[in-house]
């Protein structure tokens, strides 16, 4: 029994991670060597980072990064105050909860209305407005200060601290390992997002990367160096900030939903 | 409650606008979009109980909601059985933090980049695979292929969090129970079964609820992968929604649907809800 489950262990670590590899190998892979179609090509070249000079696509690595940079920023500085406003007595939960199962991108219609109405349509602001309260850091930031031992709150109330200082000075430094990780998990889904930024920003001067990735999938679906090296680079953000930051990430799944 | 707790829900007016605007607002505004004829430019036409009893009639709709169905009886099990053996097997392990780190990463990196890769790697007729070894999923042509393909990147992309959940869970059962159970004789086997797994239920009840939004949102999946096709075999009630409004252009049919999916979304939400209060209080 032990072994089986060790076995089934091994073949979804291997499952997991052939597509990671994948992408690594195909990027820098030099272009000549897929068309000699040996079994398994080898080679290291960075050709095909070169061919992606005027594609379009650093412009769209950069509207993803601005983006979901100032949406993130946005989600925890508004978090932060509702979370609070919660834990201090504030019956919003409810709306908090249903926010959560209530994906914006369910409500790709409405949504496009109330963007049209509102004149935000093919604007970049159309990818950031919508998404400033973030239910998921809302959740997790209330979460997090039902551990924060609330006599430090008090406290500093007594001391006359008003609601501001008290955030700034008692509450944002004791919870800053849960707000970098919430950060972390509100900017990848927000860079992970394809249908809601390509429906509502049809514009291509305004593409986030990947509704770049899906076009370029769509349209050139041989170009396999392309492709990986484009791939490649649109993760390069969200992966970086997770190796520097994984066991934070992983600390906070496993508190808050396990 | 002091006079300062009165004053802190200022600090919420941001948030509660923003929700009201860019969610409560659309979410009540579905029904009247529904009841217009509209392709999303110029202004929409009121057209009545048209694209209700549309839907009622709509096969293509009942096909996509059989086909959600489908897809959530095989991704759900799936689901489950997988975070929980991994779990189980990397417990006190050297290898567990490593292993969970590894698992995650699908989730994180972009989704349409992971999409490039499993559609080189997994392609029928020039993928890696098919190449190495002259088997393929035929997900291009085979409706069945195309569904599983669909299952196993949606797996791919989320078994790391369920083994994070399960692994959580597991951390909380106590050793001396454990202990008292093989004291009393029973073998590592029937410890698992009859002492640690109904220990897991909250767990996997929680799994179970985060899987049906997963397999709700499965059209992201869907639109990079196969495009609904082949024969509208992977047209999952998502991106059947986003086909018919977006790409048909007629978007107060697709509010039409947009009710169908909402009325799905909060049956499965309120049992979140129920789930995640109880841990909260």
């Amino acid at each position: 029994m032990t072994l089986f489950r060790r076995l089934v262990t091994v073949l979804v670590c291997l499952f997991v991670a052939l597509p990671l590899l994948w992408l690594l190998y195909m990027a820098f892979l030099p272009p000549r060597a897929v068309l000699e179609a040996r079994l398994l090509p080898t080679g290291f070249s960075l050709a095909n980072f070169g061919a992606l000079a005027g594609s379009g696509l650093w412009r769209a690595l950069l509207i993803s990064l601005v983006t979901s940079g100032i949406a993130v920023l946005g989600q925890l500085v508004i978090g932060v105050g509702a979370a609070y406003a919660i834990r201090t007595g504030l019956r919003a939960l409810w709306l908090v909860l249903l926010a959560l199962a209530l994906p914006l991108e369910l409500l790709l219609v409405p949504l496009f209305r109330v963007l049209q109405q509102l004149g935000l349509l093919d604007s970049p602001l159309a990818l950031v407005m919508p998404f400033l309260a973030s239910p998921l850091v809302i959740f997790l930031l209330y979460q997090s200060l039902r551990r924060l031992p609330w006599e430090m709150v008090e406290a500093a109330s007594l001391d006359g601290a008003g609601h501001p200082t008290i955030l700034a000075r008692v509450v944002v430094p004791a919870l800053l390992p849960e707000i970098v990780a919430a950060g972390i998990l509100g900017f990848a889904a927000h860079w992970n997002l394809v249908l809601f930024p390509k429906v509502m920003v049809g514009d291509r001067s305004w593409w986030t990367v990947q509704v770049w990735l899906a076009e370029l999938l769509r349209n050139r679906p041989l170009e396999w160096g392309l492709l990986g090296a484009a791939a490649f680079l649109s993760a390069v953000p969200i992966v970086v900030l997770y190796l520097v930051f994984e066991r934070r990430i992983v600390m906070v799944f496993e508190r808050n939903f396990g | 409650m002091n006079r300062m707790n009165r004053r802190a829900w200022l600090l919420a007016i941001p948030a509660l606008l923003l929700l009201a605007v860019f969610l409560l607002y659309p979410f009540a505004s579905v029904v009247r979009y529904a009841t217009w004829d509209w392709s999303g430019f110029g202004d929409p036409r009121p057209s009545g109980t048209d694209n209700l009893s549309r839907l009622l009639g709509d096969r293509d709709f009942w096909r996509s909601l059989r086909t959600t169905l489908l897809f959530g009886v095989i991704t759900l099990p799936a689901f489950l059985w997988l975070s929980r053996t991994v779990a189980v097997a990397i417990e006190r392990t050297r290898l567990e933090g490593a292993i969970k780190a590894l698992l995650l990463l699908p989730a994180l990196t972009t989704v349409a980049g992971s999409a490039v890769s499993w559609f080189l790697l997994y392609n029928p007729n020039y993928g890696f695979l098919f190449e190495l070894t002259g088997i393929a999923l035929p997900w291009d042509t085979a409706p069945w292929a195309a569904l599983i393909y669909v299952v196993l990147f949606t797996l791919w992309q989320n078994v790391g969090y369920g083994v994070l959940v399960v692994s959580a869970a597991l951390r909380g059962v106590p050793p001396e129970v454990k202990e008292a159970a093989r004291v009393d004789g029973a073998t590592d086997a029937q410890v698992q079964r009859f002492v640690v797994y109904p220990l897991l239920r909250p767990a996997t009840l929680f799994l179970t609820v985060i899987g049906s939004v997963l397999v709700l949102q499965s059209y992201t999946a869907v639109f990079l992968l196969t495009r609904g096709g082949p024969f509208g075999s992977t047209r999952v009630i998502g991106y059947y929604l986003y086909e018919t409004a977006f790409e048909r252009l007629q978007l107060g049919y697709g509010a039409a649907i947009t009710l169908a999916v909402l009325a799905l979304t909060l049956v499965v939400a309120y049992l979140q809800m129920r789930l995640l209060s109880r841990g909260i209080a």
